[in-house]
């Protein structure tokens, strides 16, 4: 069948109502879901799944990748709004929206959300559909030797969200990489620091962390000091996005959907690293660099590009190979086997209808997006103007509740109240978190993808160096590694040479 | 009112309530346990079963995910509820045969609950990639025995671990446990990854994990552990390849409650998977996802599972794979 056959085939299966239906609630659903802290994308398409099993198989798969896509852009509302991540994936979407909320212009910070999110969906659909096979045969090249390097090189990223202070950003670092240790050990399966606790014995929860440390210590401030912020007016978000803000961050939103793009497309990395990836990149390359965490907009634009570009990527391995990269691909590879279908490289040729339908219903999720997410914003964005005394109790609650419903575990909850109380001190002795968040995320990643190796090796670190993938990140960390001690260097000369003018004219 | 008269009120009114609280189990929702997080193979196969089951059952089936520490947290909530019926549990390979015989730190042993059905049955099967040039069992072992396999699983003291050592050793492999090198992955999926992308040399799963790759030709199967062939998998059984050992390596799910579930309540459970299991619907789903459907009576299913755990700690301790710390 040529291209064309293909496409009208797919055409024909998903050109019906209950197909858009489906896709068009399901973005709905998702982004609701989404904008629910501790509610994240896994969960709502896990909880999708059941009503999916007596749909007609392309109404099922288009349904569960309509919430999909919704969850992770609802999980920048939150993050913008109350500085809690609706879903791990938006975290990075904090360190500049939040900030924009604070400075009165919350509805401009949605609507870049939006159209970087939209943009970077788009970019990740197109790039499903044109390089899938291609894509698809380098992600199977990526063995443990390979992740290390590409883990290694990613906790470069470190140095890009520490903001004014290095030694503050890689001490926050250290605390994650510490904290993340805590668990069962993936080789040995013995206990680490869980003290005979088996409530330890699967390590902290992410989701706990993650609110614990971002929204809890704005809670916190207030708590500890109720007045300060009276005075300061955090005014309707009215002002929207105009093009003119696009188009000044294109360029990152283009950039961040190519990293989604790359990580989403190789198994196992997930959309928060992408993420932050796209985010530090943006801030190397932008002139405004002394704004980032201060309420860029670009900042925002290149979380949300970043998140996004990986949420069609990981289909490529899905479709392609039939692996799935995430557990929400996971999720839908269950529902394809559900329907009798068997993604990979058969099902191109088999099934060729139902892949070319979903193109279309990607392609279209896409605009579907964009509608249920100028709807969602119009009604969200008034939580700017909540007052605090009334807003913060009520996410407190919303987080209690979100992170105790995440494993239905009370002890979940506790270790978000602890998290929260260092995520205070962090805050007010200037440690930024989001360092701590990446270590967190990558630091159990880098170790065992590096014992994995050594294990295929026999303990030779030469394996480290198989293959060119792992010299071209082996090359990378050393560029930008070196980047950032120039970078440091100028800093202490340019202030040592201001410390002598200074005295120079006394 | 004499005295009389209120022995007999209350003693009616006893009586009432007792053959009340008999006769009417279940009088409102029951709170169904998944000990795995939302979206897995324990999650998947309870919630597709919760339809039927819970016309069977007449009440509301609450489904809660209480997930974390490879399915300790929620068996150990399920422990310590009151076994009044109302918190059952849905039990699984990994937590209830594979942990308790390999685990010494386990939180729980087999005897903290009781069992009131198995449902499902997955096989296993053992696969390697088209370019590694196995072909069949004897090769994989010659290739074992030289020294240089490796093996993945989705992490110390689950049941991929335990299927891939216990194969090793029914074909007289020595010192199985580390006859061929393993290498843990975080899960299931990464598991079967590892093998596609050359990480390790074969790896033995539920046949439901493998069944897309080997439908795709992407991986080889060399062996299923069940009596019958496997639809989809053009490989002998663990009985042509003469070791019906290996018979004892399935997977399955089931439906447990606290240790001192009464026998009435546990009857009732049997008779309502026995109809919940009938509906066309349920098996269709189950069956494309590759189970074997079953469904045992509490009995059948204590004997099922106690045997299973034997097998695999006698295994254990020969080979002193025991994880103490």
């Amino acid at each position: 069948m040529s291209f064309v056959d293909n496409v009208m085939a797919g055409l024909a299966l998903v050109a019906n109502i209950e197909s858009f239906l489906a896709l068009f609630i399901g973005v709905a659903v998702g982004t609701v879901a989404g904008a629910i802290p501790g509610m994240s994308a896994t969960m709502a398409v896990a909880l999708t799944l059941p009503f999916t099993f007596a749909m007609a198989p392309i109404t099922g798969i288009l349904l569960l990748l309509g919430v999909y896509k919704g969850g992770i852009f609802g999980g920048s509302i939150p993050a913008i709004l109350i500085r809690t991540p609706g879903t791990p994936a938006s975290s990075a979407t904090i360190l500049d929206g939040y900030p924009l909320a604070e400075k009165g212009q919350a509805g401009k910070a949605l609507g870049m959300a939006l159209w970087a999110s939209c943009t970077a969906d788009l970019i990740s659909n197109l790039s499903l559909i044109l390089f899938a096979g291609w894509l698809a045969s380098f992600a199977l090249s990526f063995g443990p030797p390979e992740f290390f390097t590409l883990i290694l090189f990613s906790l470069t990223i470190i140095a890009g969200v520490s903001g004014d202070s290095l030694l503050r950003g890689a001490l926050s670092a250290l605390l994650g990489l510490m904290l993340a240790t805590i668990g069962l050990d993936l080789i040995y399966g013995t206990n680490r620091f869980t003290f005979g606790s088996p409530t330890l014995m699967g390590g902290l929860n992410f989701i706990a962390v993650l609110i614990g440390l971002f929204a809890l210590p704005e809670i916190i401030a207030m708590v500890w000091n109720p007045k300060a912020h009276e005075g300061k007016t955090r005014t309707l978000g009215k002002n929207w996005v105009t093009f003119a803000d696009y188009k000044a961050s294109f360029r990152t939103i283009v950039r961040g959907s190519f990293i989604g793009v790359f990580l989403g497309s190789i198994p196992g990395i997930g959309a928060a690293p992408a993420a932050f990836l796209s985010y530090s990149e943006a801030r190397r390359k932008s002139p405004n660099k002394a704004n980032f965490g201060k309420g860029e907009l670009e900042g925002v634009a290149a979380a949300e590009a970043g998140n996004n570009g990986v949420a069609g990527a990981t289909l490529i391995p899905l479709l392609a190979l039939g692996v799935p990269g995430d557990v929400i691909t996971a999720i839908i590879l269950g529902a394809f086997m559900i329907h009798g279908l068997q993604p990979g490289p058969i099902m191109f040729v088999m099934n060729a209808d139902i892949i070319y339908g979903l193109f279309i219903g990607l392609i279209v999720s896409s605009v579907f997006l964009f509608i249920i997410g100028t709807v969602a914003i119009k009604g969200f964005k008034y939580v700017a103007d909540i007052p605090r005394g009334v807003l913060f109790p009520a996410v407190m609650v919303l987080c209690i509740y979100g992170v105790f419903a995440v494993n239905n575990n009370l002890f979940d909850v506790g270790v978000m109240f602890v998290m929260g109380g260092v995520g205070y001190l962090m805050m007010r002795y200037k440690v930024p978190s989001a360092p701590f968040l990446i270590a967190f995320i990558l630091g159990p990643l880098l170790e065992d993808n590096f014992r994995q190796a050594m294990l295929m090796s026999n303990s030779s670190p030469a394996i480290l160096f198989r293959g060119p993938i792992t010299w071209f990140f082996w090359l990378l960390t050393a560029i930008t590694v070196f980047a950032i001690a120039r970078a440091g260097f100028k800093t202490i000369r340019n202030a040592r040479a201001a410390d002598a003018e200074a005295e120079e004219i006394q | 009112m004499t005295l009389r008269k209120i022995a007999a009120v209350s003693a009616v009114a006893l009586g009432l309530s007792a053959t009340m609280a008999l006769a009417e189990y279940p009088e409102r929702a029951i709170n169904m346990i998944i000990p795995f997080s939302a979206g897995g193979a324990t999650d998947i196969s309870a919630r597709a079963i919760s339809g039927s089951l819970g016309e069977a059952v007449g009440k509301p089936l609450v489904m809660t995910n209480v997930a974390g520490a490879g399915g300790a947290t929620g068996s150990v909530a399920v422990m310590n509820a009151k076994p009044d019926g109302y918190t059952m549990l849905f039990a699984r390979v990994g937590s209830h045969t594979v942990s308790p015989a390999m685990k010494a730190t386990l939180p729980y042993t087999l005897d903290d609950f009781r069992f009131v059905t198995v449902y499902e049955i997955n096989p296993v099967a053992c696969a390697v990639t088209p370019a590694s040039g196995i072909k069949s069992m004897d090769e994989l072992i010659a290739k074992v025995k030289e020294g240089n396999a490796s093996f993945s699983s989705s992490g110390v003291g689950t049941l991929l671990h335990l299927a891939a050592v216990m194969v090793l050793n029914e074909f007289g492999v020595e010192n199985a446990n580390t006859a061929a090198t393993h290498i843990p992955q975080k899960g299931g999926g990464e598991a079967a990854t590892a093998v596609l992308n050359g990480t390790v040399t074969f790896v033995c799963t539920n046949s439901s994990a493998l069944a897309n790759f080997v439908a795709n030709g992407q991986l080889v199967p060399l062996m299923v552990t069940t009596a019958e062939p496997v639809v989809g998998f053009d490989a002998p059984t663990s009985a042509d390849l003469g070791k019906p050992n290996l018979e004892q390596l399935v997977g399955w799910t089931g439906i447990a409650g606290p240790a001192d579930l009464p026998d009435d309540i546990s009857a009732k459970w049997g008779g309502w998977i026995g109809t919940a299991t009938q509906d066309p619907k349920f098996a269709a789903t189950m069956e494309s996802l590759g189970s074997v459907l079953v469904s045992m009576t509490p009995e059948e299913s204590s004997a099922f599972i106690q045997t299973q755990y034997e097998t695999f700690r006698a295994l254990v301790d020969q080979l002193g794979m025991r994880v103490e710390g």
